[in-house]
């Protein structure tokens, strides 16, 4: 630490212009944070951490009972809960839904199957899997940060601009990066099942001998809300983060379409319960800038996980989501020109790294 | 392509429409004007930025643009110059190719990058067109990445749905990157691929040295953006200066 509160000489004349450090960081924010980046040991953040140091993710999932998945994470102080809930959407409450039949899905897939060797046409098919998704709009995200998480979001409220474009660049990411497949959202219709419960569907599909009949009777709508519990900064990371644990953990009920009843049923059978494809895996990792002078285009930083605290001064942001096979997924940067052409290959690398970590966490907690 | 109009609504204090790429922008600027004891920042001008769509109420998918564009604003505008005052932006959508994208009922899930350039510079000129003190101006220009791996300046509709990427950057007038909304597939490769071809839209003064493929493409894009910016300012400032030139001014 480069200000330490100094001891008072004597006790009748106590230095007047010592203050302790957490009082210097709320009376000079800007100096606090520049003398710390340039202190005589290398660049150090008043958190510990070095510029591109991220905060270590925590996360566990399936802890809401009454959601179809559900996932909490934390970095550092950040600490987000989310919820998948799937409902069902029929599809003649759909205007203009043009239903395809088994056949022609069948074909598409084959068609797939046969052309999936190269990997334009397969990000292809995804985008068209993706593009059906936001047209029925079967993803919706929403995301609360007026639970009392920072003493700046007050609650109660409606939606903070904040809350807002957090929200639309979840649901932005969600239909771009092809995360979920279309397969696993439509509820086809069936034969009624046979009494016993003890046969699986793949026997009573292949008893029927009229698949041509079978067509998409509903869908299912993936309702994601996310809750702030608490707020330090880089909340879109920690959102996103949620987001995909809460759909990797997600388990909707076996659903079919039954031709007696003309509803949709769903299974109450654990095991026949089925866990959504998640795709690519796509892992942010925000930026900012700091400048310790902007006026004179004086010494920059650029500062990986902001905390809250560095938040309030960075005024530049860079948001990159990299995703499988060091595919960049989205590049978001406003604000400054502190960072130019140049630097974002750097910045790719980096959340390179950070999707290794959160990987390796996810993939921990699943185990 | 583009064709911009200054100073089209009079009532404002400065006003521009742009017009191009498929997209139709009027923007006013009103400012420096009081401000809201809540909205004062005491250290420089606030920026409020209204987005408004063609059709109908401004939803999530609008604040979402204001704040991209009211961040850029930001660092443009000669904020310490004004303190405690505000600076109005509001922007019209008229015309959008997103009618033809076909994404269905659902506003907030057509893309909202391909706007973008276009308010940006829509923007710019309405702040121009207020003579509010500036920092810098700027040029933007959308690119989409086509799947045989071309590049694609001022993509059409058609273009944008089959694109593996598409990306909006704006550059200031001193040549810095200012603005990246890029979303799809890409490599870090292709970005910068993509982000020199967008700064040679932006600021032509260099010959660019790429591939054989941009070069046709290159010449269809025509005049650079910032001279396009710069004549539709001097045109204006130089029909206002006409009266001088009156022969009845020249002989008394």
């Amino acid at each position: 630490m480069a200000i330490k509160p100094t001891p008072p000489q004597s006790s009748t004349s106590p230095h007047p212009l010592t203050f302790p450090a957490h009082t210097f960081a709320k009376l000079a924010p800007k100096t606090y944070l520049n003398t710390h980046l340039n202190s005589a040991h290398g660049p150090v953040r008043p958190s510990g951490r070095s510029p591109t140091q991220t905060r270590t993710p925590t996360c566990h999932t399936g802890s809401l009972t009454h959601a179809h998945g559900s996932a909490v994470v934390r970095c550092g102080d950040t600490a987000v809960v989310c919820g998948v809930r799937g409902e069902i959407l029929g599809a003649e409450d759909v205007p203009d839904y043009k239903a395809k039949t088994a056949e022609e899905i069948e074909e598409d897939d084959e068609h797939e199957m046969k052309y999936a060797d190269t990997w334009e046409r397969k990000l292809r098919k995804q985008k068209e899997s993706s593009e059906e998704m936001a047209r029925l709009g079967l993803l919706v995200p929403n995301l609360e940060l007026a639970t009392g998480c920072s003493p700046t979001h007050l609650p109660g409220g409606p939606p903070s601009t904040l809350a807002q474009t957090l929200s639309q660049r979840i649901l932005t990411l969600l239909h771009t990066s092809n995360l979920l497949d279309m397969k696993d959202l439509r509820i086809w219709s069936r034969w009624p099942r046979s009494g016993s419960s003890s046969g699986s569907h793949v026997e009573e599909i292949s008893q029927q001998d009229e698949p041509a009949q079978d067509s998409v009777k509903a869908f299912w709508v993936l309702y994601i809300d996310i809750l702030f519990i608490s707020l330090d900064g880089n909340p879109f990371d920690a959102a996103w983060l949620a987001v995909l644990d809460a759909l990797k953990n997600t388990r909707l009920p076996s659903a079919w379409w039954d031709r007696d009843r003309e509803m949709v049923l769903c299974s109450d059978v654990p095991r026949e319960a089925q866990q959504l494809t998640v795709y690519g895996m796509p892992v942010p990792l925000s930026f900012g800038v700091f400048e310790s002078d902007e006026e004179a285009r004086g010494k920059r930083w650029v500062l990986a996980d902001m905390d809250g605290f560095e938040e309030g001064l960075c005024r530049e942001t860079v948001t990159v989501v990299v995703g499988e096979g060091e595919k960049v997924v989205r590049i978001e940067k406003e604000g400054g020109v502190g960072v130019g052409g140049k630097d974002v290959r750097g910045l790719v690398e980096l959340a390179g790294q950070r999707r290794t970590e959160w990987l390796e966490v996810s993939g921990k907690e699943a185990s | 392509m583009t064709s911009i109009t200054l100073s089209t609504i009079h009532r404002a204090d400065g006003s521009a429409t742009f017009t191009g790429n498929g997209y139709a922008v009027i923007a006013t600027v009103n400012g420096p004007i009081d401000v809201q004891r809540r909205d004062e920042l005491p250290e420089e001008a606030a920026i409020d930025v209204t987005v408004r769509p063609a059709g109908g109420v401004g939803g999530v998918r609008e604040r979402h643009l204001e704040s991209i564009v009211q961040k850029t604003l930001r660092h443009v505008v000669l904020v310490s110059a004004h303190p405690r005052t505000l600076i109005q932006v509001t922007l019209q959508i008229v015309a959008s190719q997103e009618d033809h994208l076909n994404y269905g009922s659902l506003p907030q899930t057509s893309p909202y990058i391909p706007i973008l350039p276009a308010l940006l510079q829509a923007s710019i000129l309405a702040l121009l067109s207020a003579s509010i003190p500036l920092l810098m101006t700027l040029t933007s220009t959308l690119i989409a990445v086509k799947e045989s791996g071309g590049l694609a300046p001022c993509p059409s509709a058609q273009d944008l749905r089959a694109a593996t990427s598409i990306h909006a950057l704006a550059f200031s007038s001193y040549g810095d990157l200012l603005v990246v909304e890029s979303e799809g597939h890409f490599t870090s490769e292709k970005w910068e691929e993509v982000c020199t071809r967008a700064w040679s839209i932006c600021h032509g003064e260099e010959e660019e040295e790429s591939g054989s493929d941009d070069v046709s493409m290159g010449s269809q894009g025509g005049a650079r953006l910032e001279n396009v910016l710069r004549d539709a300012v001097r045109q204006k400032v130089v029909n206002e200066d006409k009266w001088k030139q009156s022969p009845l001014i020249t002989a008394t």
